[in-house]
C-alpha cells in the first residue's frame, strides 16, 4: 500500500493543467439539493462536475481500463451459464468449460 | 476435498423427520427449514443465528450467576494464520469451521469434538492475496438444508472470487461458479447467505475501483438468477417500479449514472458489499449495505455517487429494490456502509409496533429504519465525538455535514472522527429482544487525511488518500490505547444503557444471551463476558491470539457451549500480520494499532467453553481407539 501511495504522489507531483474553477460557493454541508437525492455541490474553489474534465483534478480515466470490468463480468457470466446448463443436462458438474465444449 | 467420514449424520435424518416436511410430502423452501433450525438452541445455522441477525440465544444455562465457572471445554487449531472473522456454524452434531485464505472448510464432529469429518482445502491462485485490501479474511459459511432430492449443502466463498457449494455430509463439490475476477481487483470475503433456494453473494474490491454487485444463484444448480449493481443505470440497479415511493426525498430513478457521477466514473465507482445480510420472510425483502465509492479521493468523483453507501431492501425473488437510503452521499472518508443489519419488532415513540432494521454504520451513526418501506426512524451518534456530521435530518434523511472536517485535494484534514475504519466496522453485533438493547462493538479511532491523484488501472489499488489514525478523544494518544468501546443501545429512546472503554477496537462483534450476558472478543486476545444489564465485567479468558470474529453459542447433549474464533488480523491487524511499520501503511491502520504486537501474535482456531469445562471427553473412553488386542 505504501507503493501505491508513492505512485500517487509521483503522479500528483507531475502536475496537471489548471483551468478555470467554479466560483466560490458556500461551504458544502450537503443540504442544498437540486432535486431529491442530488445534493452534492463543489467546495469553494473546486470544479463543478462539468468542469472537472481538463482541470487540475481531472482523473483522466482511460475508457479501455474502465471497460475491463464489464467485459470480465460478461465473460464470467457466459462461462457460468455453460457450467450450470451442463450441470442441469448431465447431472454432473464440470468447472472446466473447455471440457464442456468438447462434449 | 478430503472425506474423513462417509456415514450420514444421525442428526440430519432425525431433523428431517422432526420437521415433518418430508413426512407431509409438501414442498418447503429452505428458509422454512432454516427458520426451524434457528429456533433450536442446538443449532447456529447462519452467521447471525437467525434471519433477523440478532446473534441472540435464549439459552441461560450459562448466566450472570455462574459465568465465573466458564472454562475451556475443547479447542481446534485451523492451522491457518491471519485474521479469522465471522463465526462457526453448528447444525446438530456437526460444527462447520472456515478459515481465511486459503479458505479451508472443516466439518467437525461434536460428539468427539475436534475430530474432522471432512475438510475442503481449495487450490487458489496466490495472486488473490495481492489484491485483498485488508488482510485475507473470510466472514463465514452458509447452510442450505436440502430438499430430499438435493442433499444439504455448505456454501462458501473463496478469496479468488469463487462461490462454491459442497455436500454438507461429505464435503464433495456440488458446483463452483465465478463471481469476482481478481484480475480486475475483485475478491470475495463475504459469507454467502441462503434464502429460499437462492444463495446470495456480494463482492469486494472497492479499494481497487470495483463496481459492486449482489448476485443470487440457484443453490441447487449454481445458475445465476439475478444480479443487482450498486451504481449504473436503473435496469442494472434492479429498481422496482415503486422504488422509494414511500420516501421520494431519498431520490428515485436515473440517479446511478451521470446525475450523481462524472462521466463513466460509476463504472469504477465501488459500492461493493462484503458485510452481512438479514431477511424478513414477511416482507420477502433482504437487507444489506453497499460500501464506499471509489476512489477515496473525493475530488476525483464529484457528485452524490448513488447508490454507494446505501441501505437496501430488495425482493429475494426478483432482486428488485423496494427502497434504498443513502447514508453518506458523496463519501469523503471511506465510511463503507456494509455493516450488520439487525431486525427487531418494537414499538416506536408513538407506541406503534413496527418492523425495524437497526444498522450501526461506519460513519458513526446508528440508523433505525422501518424495514417495510425504508422510512428513517432514528439516527443517533455512536459516540458524542463523531464530528464530520452535525446531525441527520430525519425528515430529509440528509446528514448535515460540518465543513471543517471535509476532505479535498491540496488539503490535509485533521482530527476527523471517526477514522476510515469507522466507529463500527465489520463486527456482527447482537440484539436482546427481552431487554430491547443492541450490544455494539465500537472503534474509537480518529484520523488525518490527505488525498492525492492517481490513475485508474484495472486490478490495481485505486485509493488516492494517505491516512494517519490514532485513538479518539477518549483514548490515550500517548500510548495508542483506548481504541475501542462496547455499548448497549436502545434504538427507540436513542439512549445508551451503558458503555465501556476497551484498549483496542472491538472489531468482531457481540453475542447476547438470555442469561443476561453479552460476550465479545478483543483484539488483544480475550473473550469477555459482561452483565448485559449493567455492563459489569464478569469473566474473561486469554486466547492464543487476538479476536476479530464474533462469538456464538450452542447446546449439545444438554450442555451449553460458547465458541469463538481466535486469529488476529483483518484491517485492524494488518500491520501485525504483514510486519508493516510505516504508520500510514495498511490504509492508516498500522499507526493506530502499532501497540497490538505487544499483546498478541498470529494464530488461528476455535476455542469452546462450557461451565467447568464440561465436554464429551470427560468420559475418557470417548474417542478412544479400541484394537483387537483389547
Amino acid at each position: 500500500m505504501s507503493k501505491i501511495a508513492a505512485y500517487g504522489r509521483l503522479f500528483a507531483a507531475a502536475g496537471f493543467a489548471v483551468v478555470a474553477l467554479a466560483a466560490p460557493a458556500l461551504a458544502y454541508d450537503g443540504t442544498n439539493c437540486k432535486e431529491p437525492g442530488v445534493c452534492w455541490e463543489p467546495k469553494p474553489n473546486y470544479p463543478a462536475k462539468n468542469e472537472i474534465k481538463g482541470s487540475k483534478y481531472d482523473p483522466k480515466h482511460d475508457p479501455k481500463e474502465i471497460n475491463k470490468q464489464s467485459a470480465s463480468i460478461q465473460a464470467m457470466e457466459e462461462r457460468n451459464k455453460k457450467r450450470a446448463d451442463n450441470f442441469a443436462k448431465t447431472g454432473k458438474f464440470e468447472y472446466d468449460v473447455s471440457k464442456i465444449g468438447a462434449k | 476435498m478430503i472425506n474423513l467420514r462417509t456415514s450420514v449424520s444421525a442428526f440430519t435424518l432425525a431433523a428431517t423427520a422432526a420437521m415433518g416436511v418430508a413426512a407431509t410430502g409438501l414442498p418447503a423452501f429452505a428458509n422454512d427449514k432454516l427458520v426451524e433450525l434457528s429456533k433450536s438452541e442446538a443449532n447456529w445455522p447462519m452467521t447471525g443465528k437467525n434471519y433477523s441477525a440478532q446473534n441472540y440465544s435464549t439459552s441461560k444455562q450459562i448466566n450472570v450467576d455462574n459465568v465465573k465457572d466458564l472454562k475451556p471445554a475443547w479447542a481446534f487449531s485451523t492451522g491457518v494464520l491471519h485474521g479469522h472473522e465471522g463465526t462457526p456454524l453448528v447444525i446438530g452434531d456437526r460444527m462447520y469451521v472456515h478459515t481465511p485464505f486459503p479458505n479451508i472448510t472443516f466439518a467437525l464432529d461434536l460428539k468427539e469434538p475436534g475430530k474432522i469429518e471432512w475438510m475442503d482445502k481449495p487450490k487458489q491462485a496466490p495472486t488473490a492475496r495481492a489484491v485483498a485490501c485488508c488482510d485475507v479474511v473470510n466472514r463465514g459459511l452458509a447452510y442450505w438444508p436440502g430438499d430430499g432430492k438435493t442433499p444439504a449443502l455448505i456454501l462458501k466463498t473463496q478469496l479468488d472470487g469463487h462461490i462454491v457449494a459442497l455436500n454438507a455430509e461429505t464435503g464433495e463439490l456440488a458446483w463452483k461458479m465465478e463471481n469476482s475476477d481478481i484480475k480486475v481487483g475483485s475478491t470475495l470475503t463475504i459469507a454467502p447467505y441462503v434464502i429460499k433456494d437462492s444463495v446470495l453473494v456480494g463482492s469486494s474490491g472497492a479499494e481497487l475501483g470495483v463496481r459492486g454487485y449482489v448476485t443470487a444463484y440457484d443453490v441447487k444448480t449454481g445458475a445465476q438468477k439475478w444480479r443487482a449493481y450498486a451504481t449504473g443505470p436503473d435496469e442494472e440497479l434492479l429498481l422496482a417500479k415503486d422504488f422509494n415511493s414511500a420516501n421520494k426525498h431519498y431520490g428515485q430513478f436515473n440517479l446511478g449514472t451521470n446525475k450523481t457521477w462524472e462521466g463513466d466514473a460509476w463504472k469504477i465507482g465501488g459500492g461493493t458489499n462484503w458485510g452481512w445480510y438479514a431477511y424478513d420472510p414477511d416482507t420477502n425483502l433482504f437487507y444489506y449495505g453497499s460500501g464506499n465509492p471509489a476512489p477515496w479521493n473525493e475530488t476525483m468523483r464529484p457528485g452524490d455517487n448513488k447508490w454507494t453507501m446505501t441501505i437496501w431492501g430488495r425482493d429475494i425473488d426478483t432482486g428488485e429494490a423496494k427502497f434504498g437510503y443513502q447514508k453518506t452521499p458523496h463519501d469523503e472518508w471511506d465510511y463503507a456502509g456494509v455493516n450488520v443489519m439487525m431486525l427487531s419488532e418494537q414499538k416506536d415513540k408513538e407506541g406503534k409496533l413496527r418492523k425495524l432494521l437497526t444498522h450501526p454504520d461506519r460513519n458513526g451513526i446508528v440508523y433505525t429504519l422501518d424495514r417495510e418501506d425504508g422510512t428513517l426512524i432514528s439516527a443517533d451518534k455512536l459516540d458524542d465525538t463523531v464530528n464530520w456530521v452535525k446531525q441527520v435530518d430525519l425528515k430529509t434523511g440528509i446528514p448535515v455535514r460540518d465543513p471543517e472536517f471535509a476532505t479535498r485535494m491540496d488539503h490535509k484534514a485533521t482530527e476527523i472522527c471517526p477514522s476510515a475504519m469507522g466507529y463500527h466496522n465489520q463486527g456482527h453485533d447482537s440484539y436482546d429482544p427481552e431487554k430491547q438493547l443492541f450490544y455494539m462493538g465500537i472503534n474509537h479511532i480518529c484520523m488525518d487525511w490527505e488525498p492525492f491523484m492517481l490513475p485508474y488501472r484495472a486490478g490495481q489499488f485505486f485509493v488516492g488518500a494517505t491516512l494517519w489514525m490514532y485513538p479518539g478523544p477518549k483514548g490515550d494518544r500517548q500510548n495508542y490505547e483506548g481504541l475501542g468501546q462496547i455499548k448497549a443501545y436502545n434504538a427507540i429512546s436513542g439512549k445508551y444503557a451503558w458503555e465501556k472503554m476497551e484498549r483496542f477496537a472491538v472489531w468482531g462483534g457481540t453475542l447476547a444471551t438470555a442469561g443476561d450476558l453479552v460476550f465479545y472478543g478483543t483484539l488483544d486476545g480475550f473473550l469477555k463476558a459482561r452483565n448485559s444489564k449493567t455492563g459489569d465485567l464478569l469473566w474473561k479468558y486469554r486466547l492464543p491470539s487476538g479476536v476479530i470474529g464474533h462469538p456464538m453459542t450452542y447446546t449439545h447433549d444438554g450442555t451449553q457451549y460458547v465458541a469463538i474464533y481466535y486469529g488476529v488480523g483483518g484491517w485492524a491487524g494488518v500491520g501485525l500480520v504483514f510486519d508493516l511499520t510505516d504508520p500510514t501503511a495498511g490504509l492508516g491502520a498500522v499507526g493506530a494499532f502499532k501497540n497490538l504486537q505487544h499483546y498478541t501474535q498470529m494464530g488461528g482456531g476455535v476455542q469452546v467453553f462450557s461451565l467447568n469445562g464440561k465436554n464429551p471427553y470427560d468420559d475418557p473412553n470417548v474417542g478412544e481407539w479400541v484394537g483387537k488386542a483389547n
